[in-house]
């Protein structure tokens, strides 16, 4: 038997994977991910405060900041990263496959930001702009009025300055582009809420 | 015991390094469950250690409770990833 | 006596453990990797409260109590997890 090691080397040893987890978590990109990155946290946490002592500690961390945080900040990340675009019924039914194939391109270029994709479908143009006004969306997909030859017979019309940049900056590297991007008016402050 | 719960550790740190370098979110998940599971063994590997009813007690509650909340969580992911 | 033996349950519960936790590492699927963490960390987490219950039988309701919880919760987490991920992508595997 080793003896001459010493007696609380196992706290050290503990103790240490803290700040490892820790800075695991910081480095996660896709907030999914780092979801469960903080539950990792969380366990370990609750570990090293048990070595210390801290028992009303640890079972609070296991409870509350594991338990309750992860499940709301999972319920915060599915309702807060999602990109809500309007398409007219008509549209959609007269060419399904057609409109398929855009909603699996914007698809493509919102999850480099691990975004997702909500189509809602309105019956008139009308409820279509005043679900915009409103700010139920974030942009709409129609046939376009005056169609170019040079264009794509489909455009997207984007309210967010923010969405509108990632979506031109993505939409190059998308072949064919099967929409073309109307930035948001001017009138219209990069807003903020989602 | 002080190298038993050292090896406790190390092993602790496979399923650490799994979560670190796997992008899959499943695979994460799966080394969740591990860290979990393990950590509260730890716990009460410690409580018995020292003989401390208390941390014993928070070890036991950990254990049954954060694995109900792993199951929550695998069915949240699973709704979020398939929209 | 008693001892050595609890130190033999715990000692094999580490072996079950390094032995569940190691195809974690490898490029498998998440059913594959999830059939040796379930069986085997559950029976190396249950050998080492067995071990600890040995070493202090005074605590033995908690330690009972960790043992079902182990045993039942483990196992259903083991369902849940399986369910989930072969209903995400059926075709893989």
């Amino acid at each position: 038997m080793i003896t001459n090691l010493p007696e609380d080397l196992y706290l050290l040893v503990i103790v240490a994977l803290l700040p490892l987890s820790a800075i695991m978590l910081t480095v996660q990109v896709n907030p999914y991910n780092a979801l469960v990155i903080r539950g990792i946290l969380g366990a370990v946490a609750a570990l090293v405060y048990s070595v210390l002592g801290a028992a009303d500690v640890a079972l609070t961390e296991a409870l509350v900041g594991t338990l309750l945080a992860i499940t709301l900040y999972a319920v915060a990340v599915r309702s807060s990263l999602v990109m809500r675009v309007g398409v007219l019924t008509a549209e959609v039914e007269a060419d399904p496959e057609k409109f398929e194939a855009i909603y699996d391109q914007i698809r493509a270029m919102l999850s480099t930001r691990y975004l997702r994709l909500k189509v809602l479908s309105y019956e008139t143009r009308a409820d279509l702009d005043a679900a915009l006004t409103v700010k139920e969306l974030h942009g709409l997909c129609l046939r376009s009025p005056s169609p170019q030859p040079d264009q794509p017979p489909y455009e997207l019309t984007i309210r967010l300055r923010s969405l509108h940049d990632l979506l031109s900056t993505e939409l190059p590297h998308q072949t064919p582009p099967l929409t073309h991007l109307i930035p948001p008016s001017s009138t219209d402050t990069p807003a903020k809420s989602s | 015991m002080n190298l038993l719960l050292i090896a406790m550790t190390l092993i602790l740190l496979i399923p650490l390094y799994e979560a670190w370098q796997d992008d899959d979110i499943w695979q994460k998940m799966l080394a969740f469950a591990s860290v979990a599971s393990k950590t509260s063994i730890m716990i009460l590997c410690i409580s018995v250690l020292r003989d401390d009813w208390m941390i014993g007690v928070v070890g036991v509650i950990i254990l049954s409770v954060g694995n109900a909340g792993f199951m929550l969580l695998a069915h949240l992911i699973k709704r979020i990833t398939l929209q | 006596m008693v001892t050595g033996l609890s130190y033999l349950c715990i000692g094999i519960g580490v072996v079950f453990w390094l032995w569940g936790t190691l195809p974690l590492l490898g490029d498998r699927s998440v059913l594959f990797k999830l059939h040796p963490l379930s069986v085997s960390d559950t029976l190396g987490s249950m050998s080492i409260v067995f071990g600890l219950l040995l070493k202090i039988p005074r605590e033995w309701p908690l330690l009972i109590l960790a043992l079902l919880s182990l045993a039942l919760w483990n196992t259903m987490l083991s369902y849940v997890m399986a369910y989930c991920v072969s209903r995400e992508d059926s075709d893989d595997h």
